[in-house]
């Protein structure tokens, strides 16, 4: 070796040294996890247990909390000795210690006792049947989205009432004596897209997830009702709208079934005017308004009318 | 002989008075109460089930609800809810408290609760209660102040206004002791 090279070799070495057991090295390395899962002496998980976590050299300690399944998990730890503890309402706590290395997963599960307190009493004794103590992350799942897909049928229903209501308001403009075909495309347009919307929104409602066992019942009703009213109108709107608009692009006289398109879409606007206050208003004024609507159509006092009514009186009792 | 007689009647004197008493929950009210500025509703569930132990002067009660047995006449409204505080998960809201044996008795009383919900637990101190004496048994009327934010709900909304954070619950609930 170099004589002068060799002279440098201790300092080289002591800088090695230095860097693989600095604490800035090892400080870098706070990857390991504990994990584990907290249940009662019967072997159900224990949700919301509250699990801590301490470093037995530094002190510090995190708490963590079970979820559904009873499962916790604490990450980015440093590698050493840690004290874990479990406890939970009407439990004894229990405590474990475990060692965990670089990067390693080490398990520690607790299985707790109910607590030696006895005058505490437990759930259990209640008698509630295992179906309604027990949780379902699948029935959870499920609500999840049909929660969501409701958000988007109703994010998709208000947009729609602008377009809707600049189609009803360009309808006044569309028919008349006017040979015009502006007032027409534009109208026509203000219908596609109404249509476009009202459809997608539809598919939200239609496919959104049933929950087995509901009944049905509240301004929910009126909401639905009016779907099959508005739902056919917007069907038949168009096709009409259609027809009266290739007659009139003919010079011809809108004439035959096409002369009662408005007809049907003011009959279409108004139920889903119905349908959208039904959901927004208090139950009281959803009635009210239905019943305005269905006078000025000239619906009368109609069976549906007599049942929403006694849903809006059992609702306000 | 006159002294062992007292001896022994001091002795069970305690026993007697620190006998130990259970209370059953008969029935029950709870409503919980939502404001939004375009709705009021009321939930209301008549299926709480509850239990309370004394022991040594100290009584702890236990009550339970099933989430899903409220009913606010709307069940569009009743999935939301139970979807927005985790219901299927955590499927009951779980209260309990500890009281002294000597304060069950007419008027009003200060409790402190611990009420599991949504699966998160919170603590309210000194809720007041009104207890009235019927016979053995007792009935108790009072208010939780419980909010929105306290189990770490994400408010719904309707037409991108939320519902206010405070869901005061009402409860109205009648005991009879057990022996």
């Amino acid at each position: 070796m170099n004589p002068k090279a060799a002279k440098f070799l201790p300092v080289l070495m002591f800088v090695v040294l230095w860097l693989a057991y600095s604490p800035c090295a090892q400080a870098q390395v706070a990857s390991a996890t504990i994990s584990g899962k907290v249940t009662n002496s019967s072997g159900t998980a224990v949700a919301s247990a509250t699990v801590s976590v301490k470093n037995v050299a530094t002190g510090e300690a995190i708490e963590a909390r079970t979820d559904s399944a009873g499962s916790y998990a604490v990450k980015n730890l440093v590698p050493g000795d840690y004290e874990v503890s479990a406890s939970a309402p009407g439990f004894a706590s229990k405590t474990g210690k475990v060692a965990v290395t670089q990067s390693a997963t080490q398990t520690l599960d607790f299985s707790l006792a109910a607590s030696s307190n006895a005058a505490a009493p437990s759930l259990s004794e209640l008698g509630f049947p295992s179906s309604e103590t027990k949780a379902n992350p699948q029935e959870q799942a499920r609500l999840d989205k049909r929660s969501h897909m409701l958000q988007m049928h109703q994010r998709l229903g208000l947009i729609t009432t602008v377009p809707l209501v600049a189609t009803v308001i360009t309808g006044a403009l569309a028919g008349g004596k006017s040979t015009s075909s502006t007032d027409r495309d534009l109208h026509a347009a203000l219908g596609s897209a109404t249509a476009g919307l009202y459809f997608a929104s539809a598919y939200y409602a239609i496919f959104a997830p049933k929950i087995p066992g509901t009944k049905t019942e509240g301004n929910i009703r009126l909401h639905k009702a009016m779907a099959w009213i508005h739902g056919p109108g917007m069907i038949l709107t168009p096709i009409l709208g259609e027809m009266a608009f290739s007659q009139k692009s003919q010079g011809e006289k809108v004439h035959g079934i096409a002369q009662y398109h408005s007809d049907v879409a003011i009959i279409t606007a108004a139920a889903y005017g119905v349908a959208i206050l039904s959901v927004t208003l208090k139950s009281g004024s959803a009635s009210r308004s239905a019943h305005r609507v269905a006078a000025a159509l000239g619906l009368g006092h109609s069976h549906s009318a007599d049942t929403i009514v006694e849903d809006d009186s059992s609702a306000n009792r | 002989m006159k002294p062992i007689l007292a001896v022994l009647l001091l002795l069970t004197l305690p026993a007697i008075v620190r006998a130990d008493s259970q209370w059953v929950l008969e029935k029950s009210t709870l409503t919980y109460h939502v404001s939004h500025p375009l709705h009021e509703a009321d939930g209301v569930s008549h299926e709480a089930r509850g239990k309370g132990v004394c022991q040594a002067g100290q009584c702890n009660f236990l009550i339970a609800a099933p989430v899903k047995s409220f009913n606010s006449g709307d069940s569009n409204r009743d999935l939301h809810m139970i979807e927005v505080v985790r219901g299927a998960e955590f499927p009951m809201v779980v209260v309990r408290t500890e009281l002294p044996e000597a304060e069950i008795k007419a008027g009003p009383i200060h409790a402190d609760l611990e009420v599991q919900f949504a699966g998160q637990t919170a603590h309210y101190k000194q809720v007041l209660f009104q207890l009235t004496m019927q016979g053995g048994d007792i009935s108790l009327t009072g208010t939780i102040p419980a909010t929105v934010s306290d189990f770490k709900i994400d408010p719904p909304k309707l037409l991108m206004i939320p519902i206010k954070n405070e869901i005061p619950v009402r409860v109205e609930m009648s005991w009879q002791r057990e022996k």
